[in-house]
């Protein structure tokens, strides 16, 4: 069992800038997901906590230990890449076997582990099979039981699923959670493939252009997004650039009043924001809600409207509306959407929850800035420069 | 990704990683370094060496008098020799421009139209294990009574007009090399989107045309390529003259090369024909390789 | 009538196509049959038996008479290929896998010798064997000769067999805990097999038949069967034994070549000299 934590790794490849000062604390036993676009770095970071890649600077702990320097053989990590990379010319067993050998383990110790760990992927009996004559997500389980049978102190995996198609991705990518609930291993996972890190991880960093742009729950990333790549890049927005012109109502009521796009909208105060600033707001199409004429006394905010388009997507319906010259989207569910299909003409949209971030908030979230902070406080011994 | 800029030093850099880097390059030469000596030894060493004894007298580079230096033998090679290197390049040349002919729509069948390609490799390996043998072969076929006899009756020519003549011996030549001929030309073609040629015929190119102004210049580089090795190649061999050529075809600078370094001691001589062999070949790899293998590496 | 004039021009069209293809396929046989054309006129001429011999004779001539000489072909053919590979395996591996400045010059200083006329490279080489090595009565003068000579041949089939071999198998190895020589000996060798096959290949037909380098640096006890053939056709003429031994010579030869088609087919000598 291990803690991770990586402080200020920075990568970079000639002039061009990998990954910029990333700072992550990975506790026991948790799988944190790095979530972002391809180019993003992830991939890059994971390959240098693997020690596939040196930074160009930083450090990279193993609970109390600074792997940085050793060469991944000595690191005790279990890799799954995003092809399964089984060794072509062993079978099942003997790659599975291939960590406990060069180890030197002895043979029948190698024996019992490899069956258990075929067991415990639920391929028994295949042990003697070479990996061609195995199916993409049985030589990807293969290659979990793989790096499992070194009993490794971290598991890393890179775009696991991403080879595969779309039924296997959903089956597999619960196997992994509960292969490494049940081994309780610390993990960190690579992906692209937002439902993907939603639903295995316990935290999620989503990285842009090499940085972490916020570090949280699937609900912190998802209710608070704390910049507008974040808000952005996480399921469909409607964005909107404003002005904040003042406060109305006091304590729990109390919003802050944006002019924003020709609309004037109501949010949730931050302190980081007063009134004069320039702001960003987001709603996401899934919160707004087609009201009845006349009705939208319990929401924040009420905007009328003219329906440009509906689309029906089976289990939702998206709306495009033209409100005050700008296109919103409203994702509609439940018996609703089928009653909208033949509507057109004016409608009337509610919503109460909307995100607002200031204009200035990009890479330097105070979230990410302040974990960071904390990391590199708790470094153990006052080793740390 | 997007790039930017940064002012190094960064402050923070492990300075463990340029080290690193450097430790990595030096194994990666001290794994290159038996090639490397062992090329420098019998293959650099041995070059340099020849350029060396070039410029001295006949075999005085090793009396104990010490070698006596002239440019005599660059002079005999100029008064006496020229013919012999005029002989070798004709020969080369020739073979060259047979291949040409004969590997080029070859090539062309074969990487296009035919489904029994590896038959045919396999039997296309017979010329590489040598000339000695076409030669030899070669020179039963030409032979009185040998197999092409009938062939010669029919036509009414003498038997020993072709046997003992640059025409057999060109033709032996281009045997040899006629595998990497097609070996070039062929590796090229497969890189052509075959799509290009229904695209020119959709277009209403007829296929001479389609070859010319398609084909042509998207193959070039591995047609000259292939060319310059094959032409290469011939200045070297002496066989196909040996065996098959006349008075005049035994001139090439390869066999009167033997003759007066090993038979005859000259070494002065010898090795400066060896060195006007060795320009020859320098300059032929050195535009082959800009045109063809640089790719294998990078 | 008008279907009727389709019709017979179709068939103009169909006959047109089908002679262009049989042309193609003509000319691929003819030239096939040039290339061999001069191995069966030696096979055909290595049964026949001038002065009372038969065939049989000639051929137990070869194991007989001349077997020395195929013996220190085989022999030779062994030991410089062994050096090959040993010094190709890590050479390749690192130019390859490892970055260092100056690699394509490098390579191309490596691979120089498929360019320098074996004339040149036999002048030089028994000059200096003879003034500086003192190895001239020694069989390793020629196996060494045999070896730069045919080193490109092993590097660069290594060369793509290594480039074709994604990273990631090493890097899953290393991984799991292996380190660099288990990592090459349990994994990217036995996957770059068929590259290696193809160098061994290679460089042992072109050993096997060489008699233009080995004229010059040979021992003077050693006589290679290529360079016995060579020295009979010269000087004793045309006989159906000195045939029967370059047919023996080719077919070894030839079934080396069968043998590596069958095993790995011939998309490993890609970059080679066989296409």
């Amino acid at each position: 069992m291990s803690t991770v934590r990586l402080v200020g790794i920075t990568k970079h490849y000639g002039a061009t800038v990998a990954v910029q000062d990333f700072n992550l604390q990975v506790a026991d036993g948790e799988l944190v997901t790095l979530l972002g676009p391809s180019g993003c770095g992830k991939t890059t970071t994971l390959r240098t906590v693997a020690g596939l890649v040196e930074p160009s600077a930083g450090r990279i702990w193993f609970d109390d230990q600074d792997v940085t320097d050793l060469p991944p053989r000595k690191r005790n990590i279990g890799f799954v890449f995003q092809t399964p990379a089984l060794f072509p010319h062993l079978s099942v067993a003997n790659n599975i076997a291939f960590g406990l050998s060069v180890k030197g383990a002895k043979k029948d110790a190698i024996g019992a582990r490899v069956d258990e760990m075929l067991t415990m992927v639920g391929l028994a009996g295949y042990g003697s099979r070479l990996p061609a004559q195995l199916s993409g997500g049985q030589q990807q389980r293969v290659s979990l039981a793989r790096v499992l049978a070194t009993d490794p102190r971290v598991l890393l995996f890179d775009e696991p699923l991403s080879a595969l198609d779309r039924n296997l991705r959903d089956t597999l990518k619960y196997s992994i959670l509960d292969l490494q609930r049940r081994t309780r291993k610390t993990a960190i996972y690579v992906t692209h493939d937002q439902s993907e890190a939603f639903a295995i991880s316990d935290r999620i960093v989503v990285m842009n252009a090499g940085r972490a742009e916020q570090i949280g729950t699937q609900t912190d990333i998802y209710l608070h997004p704390q910049t507008p790549f974040v808000a952005e890049f996480i399921g469909a927005n409607n964005g909107l650039t404003g002005t904040v012109t003042g406060t109305d109502g006091a304590g729990d009521e109390a919003r802050m009043v944006v002019a924003a796009d020709g609309l004037t909208l109501r949010a949730r105060p931050r302190p980081d924001v007063r009134a004069g600033d320039q702001v960003l707001v987001y709603l996401r199409p899934e919160n707004l809600v087609v009201l009845p004429d006349g009705d939208g006394a319990e929401y924040d905010n009420v905007v009328d409207g003219t329906i440009d388009r509906v689309i029906f997507e089976g289990p939702t319906a998206q709306l495009r509306v033209d409100v005050a010259g700008r296109e919103l989207r409203a994702d509609i569910s439940g018996s609703q959407r089928l009653t909208l299909i033949q509507r057109q003409g004016k409608v009337r949209l509610g919503f109460n929850d909307l995100t607002m971030i200031p204009a200035g908030a990009a890479l330097t979230s105070a979230g990410s800035e302040s974990a960071s902070a904390a990391i590199a406080n708790a470094a153990p011994g006052g080793t740390e420069p | 990704m997007t790039g930017q800029p940064l002012s190094l030093p960064i402050p923070g850099v492990a300075p463990g990683t340029a080290r690193r880097e450097r430790r990595r390059a030096l194994t990666g030469l001290a794994m290159l370094l038996p090639a490397i000596v062992v090329s420098l030894l019998f293959l650099y060493y041995p070059l340099v060496f020849i350029v060396q004894m070039s410029f001295t007298l006949a075999n005085t580079f090793l009396s104990p008098a010490g070698p006596t230096a002239t440019l005599e033998n660059y002079g005999a090679m100029l008064s006496r020799y020229l013919p012999n290197l005029g002989v070798t390049i004709q020969l080369a040349g020739l073979a060259t421009l047979v291949d040409l002919l004969f590997g080029i729509p070859f090539a062309y069948i074969l990487v296009r139209k035919v489904r029994y390609r590896d038959i045919v490799r396999a039997f296309m390996v017979f010329p590489m294990f040598g000339a000695l043998y076409i030669a030899f072969g070669m020179r039963f076929i030409l032979l009185p009574g040998g197999p092409a006899t009938p062939l010669f009756e029919l036509f009414n020519i003498p038997n020993t007009a072709v046997l003992y003549s640059l025409p057999s011996v060109v033709f032996a030549m281009s045997i040899f090399t006629f595998p990497f001929m097609v070996m070039n030309v062929g590796t090229a073609l497969s890189n052509v989107d075959p799509t290009l040629e229904e695209a020119a015929a959709c277009l209403g190119a007829r296929p001479w045309q389609t070859f010319v102004r398609i084909l042509l210049p998207l193959t070039r580089a591995g047609i000259v390529a292939g060319a310059l090795m094959v032409f290469g190649w011939s200045l070297g061999t002496f066989a196909e003259p040996l065996l098959l050529g006349s008075v005049n075809e035994q001139k090439t600078l390869a066999w009167t090369l033997y003759l007066k370094g090993v038979v005859q001691t000259d070494y002065g001589l010898a090795t400066t024909m060896g060195v006007v062999l060795l320009a020859f070949a320098f300059v032929v790899t050195y535009f082959s390789l800009r045109y063809s293998r640089g790719a294998l590496i990078e | 009538m008008a279907p009727a004039f389709e019709r017979e021009r179709r068939s103009v069209r169909i006959t047109r196509r089908c002679l262009g293809g049989l042309a193609s396929h003509a000319d691929i046989w003819f030239c096939l049959f040039v290339c061999v054309v001069p191995f069966l006129a030696l096979r055909v001429y290595s049964f026949t038996g001038p002065g009372g011999t038969s065939a049989i004779e000639n051929f137990q001539y070869v194991v007989g008479s001349v077997g020395e000489n195929l013996f220190w072909s085989i022999r030779i053919a062994f030991l410089s290929l062994a050096i090959d590979l040993a010094i190709a395996l890590p050479a390749a591996y690192a130019i390859v896998r490892y970055p260092f400045p100056g690699k394509r010059f490098l390579y191309s200083a490596l691979a120089l010798p498929l360019y320098v006329p074996g004339a040149v490279i036999g002048i030089s080489l028994v000059l200096t064997f003879n003034f500086t090595y003192h190895l001239t009565t020694s069989v390793w003068g020629l196996v060494l000769a045999m070896t730069v000579g045919t080193f490109p041949l092993m590097l660069t089939p290594l060369i793509v067999a290594l480039k074709d071999l994604p990273p990631v198998f090493e890097e899953a190895a290393e991984c799991l805990g292996a380190s660099r020589w288990q990592t090459f000996w349990r994994i990217v060798f036995p996957l770059i097999g068929p590259g290696v096959s193809a160098g061994l290949m290679l460089s042992f037909i072109i050993v096997f038949n060489e008699y233009l380098v080995t004229l010059f640096v040979h021992p003077p006890e050693v006589t290679t069967a290529p360079l016995r053939i060579f020295n009979l056709v010269r000087t004793a003429g045309l006989l159906p034994t000195t045939a029967a031994l370059a047919v023996t010579m080719q077919l070894i030869s030839f079934a080396a070549v069968l043998l590596f088609f069958r095993v790995f087919g011939t998309r490993y000598l890609k970059g080679t000299y066989l296409i």
